[in-house]
Order: C-alpha cells, then structure tokens, then sequence
C-alpha cells in the first residue's frame, strides 16, 4: 500500500502513532493501524458522525495519554540495562563519574558564589534603582572625600533625579545594657534610611522622621546579628533601654538579616543621636565630616542623568564656594549603582575564578570522552551484535544518551556534594570581598546550573561516541572497513589528550603565578615587626573621657598597669596599628600640608600626605619601626592645657615622605602646617616605612603626632615575651582596673593582621593551585589510559616487532614516544594559549608579570615529568609482553 | 506473576474474558469488549494495544502463529490467544468478583437473582 493511495485519516493515525516510543510501534504499529481502520470504518456506517468524532476523540485523548507512560518504560528498561552495563565497568564508571563530577563540583561551588554576589538581584526593594554618591577629587588622588551635613542639604534641594537622599556613617560607641560595656559598630542614618532600601524590620519598626529632630530622645535599631547573638533572639527586645554616650538610648526595632552596606554593624540610630554628627561644627562645616549618601532613582530617571544630575550641582557648588572646592582638585560629584558598589572587588576574582573552573571542567570533559571512545572500541562487538538482531540506529543512540544521562546525573550529584562541601570556605573568601557574600546559598539556579552542566557536557559526548558507533555498526561486520574507523578514533583520542594537556598546562601557569605572586607578597618587609604582639582595641566613652588631658591621663594610667605586667616588654597607645583590619578610614584620610618657608601654589601643586597616626613614645619600639633620623616622642611632647599649648607640637614623618617632600633637604627642625599656616609643627624624626594596608599594598608616607598632643586612640600594643595571644586576660584585667567603663573590642596578634591583610590572595591562590593539581591528575591519568588501551589494542603488533628481534627498551621507547609527542603538542599549545589567557589575571598578580619565564619553565618541567611518569607506566608493560604469548592470543 | 493476586482492571479482565473463547485478532477483542460490557467499556486502541503489551509480557496471552482458516483472513493481523496462566488468572479474578457479589447480596445491596 502506497503512501499516497492512504486516506487522510489513515495517515493522521499514524503521526499520532509516533508519539510512542520506537519500539512500540514497531511492535504494534502495523496491527494498531488495522485494527483502528476495522474500528473507524463499523462506527462511521453503523453509528453515525457524532460517534466517529467520539471515537476519534477517545484514540487521540488516549495515545497521547499513554505515550509518557510507554516512554517511560522504555527509559526504566533502557535505565536499568545501562546500570547493568555501568556495574560491569565499574572501573570505567566511577572514574567517569569522579572526573566529571570533580569538573562540575568546582563550577558548581564558583557558580553558587557568582550566582548569589553578582546574578542575583540584591534583597532590598528595587535595588537596581539605588545609587551611592561619591565626591572625587581625582587631581589630588582621592576617591571620595564624603559628604558633610551642608553638602547633604545641597544636593537634597537642588537634584531632579533621586526620588531620596539618606545619609550614613558609622561610629563605635560603648553601648552599656547590662554587666558588660559592649563596644557596638553603629550605623549613623537619615531616619528613612531603610524605608530607601526597602528594609522591614523583622520586629518593631523603623525610624520616623521625628526621631531626627535635633534633641528627639534617642533610638535604636538592632542589627538581626547582635540581636541574636547578644540578646540570645529575645522577643520583647522592643522597649529595651540601654545606656550609651551617657544617654538612654531605646530599642524600637530589629532589622532581618540582609548583607548591610557599606558596613556591618550592630546598632543603627538616627544622625541626630550621635554626638559627632550633631556638634555644631559638623553641621556648619562645609568640609571635613565624612558621611555616605545614598539615594533612589526617580521613574525615568537613569544612572548617567543621576550622574550629570550631580554634576551640575557640583558645579555650582565649586562657584559658590571656591575656597572649599578648588579648581585644581578636578572636584566633582558622581554617582555610581549601589549593586556595581557592593561587588566591584568581587567580580574581577569572582570571574577569574569561574574561568579557571571551565577549564577544570574542559579537562574533565575531554578526559570522560577519551574514557567513552575507549569504552566504545572495547563495546564494538556488543553493538554490532545488538544490530544484528534488529535494534534500529535510533534505538542504540537512545540507549547511549541513556546511558550518558546516567552517568551526568550522577556526577552531578557528585558535584553537587563537592559544592556544598566548599560551600563554608568560599563564603568566607567571599566575606573578604563582598557583603553579598552572607546571601551564597545552593539554590535551584545552582542545581539546574549543575544539572545542566552534567547533562549537557555528558550528552555531547555521548551522542559524539554514538556517532562513532553509528559509523561502526556499518562496517563492523565488514572487517576490512575497520582500519579507517580504528585510524579516526585514534586522531580523535590524540586531539583530546593533547587538549587536556593545553588546558591543564594554561591552568597550571595560572596557578603557577599566583603561587609565585603570593610568595613575592610573603617575602615583601612590612617595615615592622609582626612577631609577638597583640594588638587589643580600646573603646572610650567619648562623653566621659571628653578633654584632652582626661584621655591623656587615662592612656598613661592603661600603659603603666600593662607595661608593669610579667612578660610585656614594651607597650603603646595610638590612633590605629599597621594592616588594622578595622581601620575603615585607611586610604581616605587625606590632607595636604604646607612646609614652612615654600610657597601656597607650591604646596597645591602636591598631592596630599595619605597617612596620619597618633602614638604614644613607645609605638616604634614596640612594633619594631626603626628610627633613621632624629628621635621620636618622649613623654614631654605633650600639652597640659590645649587651649594655649604650652609645649611645641611635633611630628615624625616616614622615610618615604621625607624622601618624596624633602628632596635633598634634611626635613628635621623644618615646620609643617596642616591649617593654612594657623599652627605649626616641627618634625623631629624619620622612621623606617610601613606597609600600613597591607603587603601588597605600597607604604603610604605617613606623619605620625604625639599622643600626648592629639589624644585620639583606640588601640593598645604591646610586645611580649611569650604567646602574646595568653596575655590577653591579663590585659583585660589589667584595663578594668584602670577603669571598667573601657570596652575592648576585638584583640589580635599582628601575625593574624598581617595574614589576614592577604588573605584574599591567599585564597584565591589556593583554588587555583587546588584546580591546578585537580586538571593535573586528571590529564596525567587521562594520558596513562590512553597509552594503556593502545598497548592493549597492540599487544600482536608488539609481540611481533619484539618476536622480529626489537628490544624490551625499543619497545618503552616508542609507547613513550607516542605519549609524548602527544604531550608535547598539549604543551606548545598549552604555552602559546597561557601567553593569551594569563594577560587576564595580570591586576591579580604582585611583582609577577604574566608571561613570568621562570613560572613557565617550572610549570613545563613538572608536566613534563608527570606526563613522563604517566607514560612509563603502560610502556613498562608493554616492554614486558611476552612476543609468544602476545602472538598466541590472537 | 506478582500483579495477577491484585485485582485486574475491568479493561484488563474484558480482554482476557474476549479470548476465553478462541484466539482473536486486535479488532476482534475490541468488538467483543464493546458487545460484553454492554457497550460500558468502549476501549481505543491505544488502550488495547497497551493492555495488549502488559499481557504478553506476563505471559497471560501469546500472539499465535498459525491463524484461524478464515476466508477474510488479513495477513497483516495478528492473533493473539488465552495462555493457561491467562486462564488462571481471569477465572481467580471472576471467582474474587463472585464473592464480592455474595457479600453484596448477603448485606441485601443486590438481590438474588431468580433462577433462569
């Protein structure tokens, strides 16, 4: 029968038809087709058209009902053959699953950080819609120079894009709500500061705009943190009154727990409540009070016309006031997305990181194919049979992608258990880049993205070995057609050896530099000694300790109680202490100054001194600072009454300042001013740099002042005999008996702020040197079962070579050969594809360049003896075959 | 055989009932069906065939080889035939349909039925 001779209706059943699986309608197909026909042809004369239409309705309706479940069927069949198939080669079915999964577990575990810090929306309302503000001055080198209340007021009238402009910044007071003085970090905010990001409190409410009133009693917002750790979650925190800066202070609300920017803290209260922010100074300064701000795009409004927006106010604000915004600072304002502002440190690494797990997983992939086509020449005689009594093409490709979804699930799974397993580390590296990184969560964007990677990668390579065996099947039973076949395969295992090659040796380097940009960073001299210090943060409480000589005498009381203590060897006060992890402010205190006896314009001309410090005499002592010129503070830089000093004020300046400022001139006995001339100070000293932000970091040139001349600090260190870490309760004691209404913050060795400081590097060093060795060990064992299956495939070719009078070593010499020429074209490859790529990592290297020789070399020498230790291996065997046995076999 | 100590679906039943009597081509069973249930159960043909399949593969009906010497005989038909399990099968089934008309009637749902 014709096709075209069929009626419609004929023709229609069998496209209905096809919507069961294959074998089911090769089964059926036929007699279902007669015995609808019978059917159709009784109940249009017997019954009528109604009938027909039910009778087509009621076929239809129940073919399309049944096809999932035949389909099913034939994949639980397919399945379980597959299973059958894989527990056979459990070898060949584990390491596929290890490597595969190993290359979707370090994607995966990336994937979940860059998912949760850079793809996902942030979690407060709208926020694509909220900017930061910035202030640059970009001539004088300085990022932001913040916002004063004045400045606030300004582009609070004058802006036509920000539907809000909240302000923030934060403060550490003692906060004291029971038997201890806890030191609380304290967000300064507008009172509709989390109404702008769309924050609800999870108790309570937020501020109300009576609450900013100059003189409102003072409130409290609690972070979700310090509501659950300090107030053990308690439910009727609402109400509570606690004592800080000398006033009561009561808590109205607890915020969820949402990644706080820019900083953590414990407490929020309106800008009101803080005693800085509302000192009369501070609001009629124009210049001089650091605060954020932050606002939200009006409807239609776009980032870049918030930007001239700002712009044009900016400059309006440099005519209007042109002593405070100088022309030559390159003044302007500008706004940047707040989503940019949260992750613009993360995304470089974050990238960088997904990049070198794709080549994890690239490896992996090439290995598992090379694995399938070598299964696939060991499977030929299955296959072909399996023809041979009547599976259709179609039915065997099923049968292989079956087998491939399988084996991608499972490595999925396998990933998916790397991933989580990580998932502790890398929210910590995350911490060090990113608030989002409390929001990195497996969720189901990271399943499907491990699902996906799984099947997609196993599916490729499954229907690739199908196709192989398609071709096969043909000329299977046909011997002579075999030797191409053989050849083609061959090509296709090199090509992938040496890719794993290339991609391991490209990764390799990347680790290789990082390793060597991290060991420049360790070797760097900080310009102190970190060694048995600690470093313990000292919280007064402003209110009280309010003049100059009260701190004064409180800072000398604190250092004679702990320097009379067992095992301290020296001690100091100062403002802050070298790679400070807390020190916010590194970086953005900036001022010029003005040497006596040089001009204004010269003075403007230079870019301001990035670095100042207040210490007590013994600070360069005790960290190890070394004195170069002059001498440092004595106990008599010091002024009794600060109203009419009665003592010169005096600095120490650091080598790098004195060489940049003082060309040639001895700079001690000359004066410096910070104030335009107003007051003067004479610097008495030079100490040895300091890498104060870190290592990786280039000293800042620093002035350093007498504590006893500006009494600001909040840390103390001291140098001990012992474990400075076993010092700290005697400190603690120490301090309350001085004065128990002092709260320590957080103490520290300066060993644990110098690691701390590179901690990132030190991190990302690490993935890359456990995605290094993971990409290594595959491709070595990729190409040691490559070399194994073609000495396996040629034992006869051996056997008769070496029965033909060839040698045990001219044996190991040439399967060595083979593995290496493989090699080595993976790593001409690998070399000029790592010249390429490692241009992208350059920001991330210290003192390394990209194409470091020293690295290649090393990185080449080491794959090369793996390589080589993996090709020893089956050439040993091969070498050992014995030519009668190996001629006997076949 | 596990399946074959649960009930069978009416479908199920009517098939094996229809091949009780002789060996029957596809169509056949499905007329059959229709005309015993009284036109209750009205199978389609996707759903015979399914049925059709589950069948052979437990063994309840094979498809016979050598066909029945009628004039109309279509090549392309296949018949298919009662196995004595089948059998089995359909009258435990009938015998579990029995008793469950007994109860019903000695809880009085149903009346005895007069003797014909």
């Amino acid at each position: 029968m014709s096709q075209t001779k069929q009626p419609l209706a004929d023709r229609f059943f069998q496209a209905l038809l096809r919507l069961l699986p294959f074998d089911f309608r090769s089964e059926f197909g036929a007699d279902m087709e007669e015995t609808f026909r019978a059917q159709r042809s009784n109940v249009e004369r017997e019954r009528g058209l109604a009938a027909l239409l039910r009778m087509w309705w009621a076929t239809i309706a129940d073919i399309v009902r049944m096809a999932p479940r035949e389909h099913a069927s034939v994949l639980a069949q397919d399945t379980s053959y597959a299973l059958r198939m894989m527990r056979k080669n459990i070898g060949y079915t584990i390491s596929a699953i290890l490597i595969l999964g190993m290359g979707i577990g370090v994607n995966t575990s990336i994937f979940s950080v860059v998912n949760s810090v850079l793809l996902k929306p942030l979690p407060y309302a709208q926020g694509d819609r909220l900017v930061s503000l910035r202030q640059p001055e970009p001539k004088l080198g300085i990022d932001d120079i913040g916002f004063s209340p004045m400045e606030l007021a300004d582009y609070r009238a004058q802006n036509r894009s920000l539907s809000g402009i909240v302000e923030y910044h934060n403060m550490t007071f003692t906060l004291i709500g029971g038997a201890e003085a806890h030191r609380v970090r304290t967000g300064v905010v507008s009172y509709n500061y989390f109404d702008l990001f769309g924050v609800k409190p999870v108790l309570g409410r937020t501020f109300v705009a009576d609450e900013e009133r100059p003189g409102a009693p003072a409130v409290l917002m609690l972070s979700y943190e310090f509501w659950k750790q300090v107030e053990h979650g308690d439910p009727n925190i609402v109400g509570k009154v606690y004592q800080m800066n000398d006033r009561p202070h009561t808590v109205i609300g607890v915020l969820p727990p949402i990644p706080q920017y820019p900083n953590e803290n414990d407490v929020y209260m309106t800008s009101t409540s803080c005693p800085f922010r509302s000192r009369l100074g501070s609001l009629t300064q124009r210049r001089g009070f650091a605060m954020n701000l932050f606002g939200r795009l009006k409807p239609g409004a776009t980032p870049d016309i918030c930007r001239a927006d700002l712009r044009t106010i900016s400059a309006r604000l440099m005519k209007d006031y042109p002593k405070f915004y100088r022309p030559d600072s390159g003044y302007y304002a500008d706004a940047s997305v707040l989503r940019d502002d949260l992750t613009h440190t993360a995304r470089p690494l974050l990238l960088t990181l997904l990049g070198a797990a794709a080549f994890v997983l690239l490896i992996a992939c090439a290995n598992v194919a090379n694995l399938i086509l070598a299964r696939m020449a060991r499977r030929e005689q299955e296959l072909v049979i399996r023809t041979a009594v009547g599976a259709g093409a179609g039915r065997l490709l099923r049968q292989l992608l079956t087998e491939s979804l399988i084996l991608a699930l499972l490595a999925a799974v396998v990933g998916i258990a790397f991933a989580s397993g990580s998932l502790k580390l890398l929210t910590q590296f995350a911490g060090q880049l990113t608030p989002r990184a409390r929001e990195i969560a497996i969720d189901g964007w990271v399943l499907s993205f491990a699902t996906l990677c799984a099947t997609g990668t196993t599916v490729l390579f499954g229907s690739m070995a199908a196709l192989y065996s398609r071709r096969d099947v043909g000329s299977g039973l046909r011997d002579g057609a075999r030797a191409g076949v053989d050849r083609g395969r061959q090509l296709a295992r090199s090509v992938l050896i040496a890719a794993q090659v290339a991609f391991s040796f490209i990764l390799l380097i990347g680790a290789g530099l990082m390793i060597r940009s991290f060991l420049e960073i360790q070797r760097v001299n900080p310009g102190f000694v970190s060694q048995r210090v600690l470093a313990v943060g000292l919280n007064l409480n402003f209110t009280r300790f309010n003049t100059g000589p009260i701190r004064i005498s409180v800072a000398n009381r604190i250092l004679e109680k702990i320097s009379s203590q067992p095992g301290v060897l020296s001690a100091a006060i100062s403002s802050s202490f070298p790679m400070d992890p807390d020190d916010a402010g590194m970086g953005g205190m900036r001022t010029t100054f003005l040497v006596e006896g040089r001009s204004q314009e010269e003075t403007e001309k230079t870019r301001p001194v990035a670095s100042f410090r207040t210490t007590s005499p013994d600070y360069f002592r005790t960290l190890g600072i070394p004195l170069l010129a002059g001498r440092t503070f004595t106990e008599f830089d010091r002024f009794s009454n600060f109203d009419k000093p009665d003592t010169e004020m005096v600095a120490v300046i650091s080598r790098s300042l004195a060489q940049s400022r003082f060309r040639g001139e001895d700079p001690i006995g000359k004066r410096v001013s910070f104030d335009r001339g107003e007051s003067w100070a004479k610097i008495v000293g030079i100490v040895g740099d300091v890498r104060e932000f870190g290592p990786n970091h280039d000293a800042p040139e620093t002035f350093y002042f007498s504590l006893g001349q500006t009494p600001f600090f909040g840390s103390l260190l001291m140098r001990t005999m012992g474990d400075p870490k076993s010092a700290l309760n005697q400190v603690r004691q120490a301090i309350r008996a001085v004065d128990p209404q002092i709260a320590i913050t957080e103490s520290e060795t300066l060993e644990q702020a110098r690691a701390d400081a590179v901690a990132s590097p030190r991190t990302i060093t690490r993935l890359f040197g456990v995605y290094a060795g993971l990409a290594l060990v595959i491709a070595v064992i990729g190409i040691g079962s490559m070399l194994a299956l073609w000495v396996r495939q040629r034992t006869r070719e051996i056997g008769v070579r070496m029965a033909l009078g060839a040698s045990p070593g001219d044996i190991l010499r040439n399967v060595i050969c083979q593995g290496m020429l493989l090699v080595a074209a993976g790593l001409a490859a690998g070399a000029a594809g790592a010249v390429a790529v490692t241009r992208l990592i350059k920001a991330l290297l210290f003192h390394v360049q990209p194409t470091d020789t020293y690295t290649f070399v090393l990185v080449s020498a080491l794959l090369l003896t793996a390589a080589l230790i993996a090709c020893y291996v089956p050439a040993r065997r091969a070498a050992r075959i014995d030519p009668q046995a190996a001629l006997r076999a076949e | 055989m596990a399946q074959t100590q649960a009930p069978l679906t009416p479908a199920l039943f009517q098939v094996l009932v229809a091949l009780a009597d002789g060996d029957k081509h596809g169509y056949a069973i499905l007329k059959e069906v229709e005309e015993q249930s009284a036109g209750e159960v009205q199978l389609s043909t996707g759903t015979l065939y399914g049925i059709i399949k589950r069948l052979l593969a437990d063994g309840l009906i094979v498809e016979v080889r050598r066909r029945p010497a009628l004039e109309n005989d279509d090549q392309r038909r296949r018949y298919y035939r009662l196995t004595a399990e089948g059998r089995e099968v359909a009258v435990a089934e009938a015998v579990r349909m029995e008793k469950a008309l007994e109860r019903a009637r000695t809880k009085q749902l149903l009346k005895v039925p007069k003797p014909a």
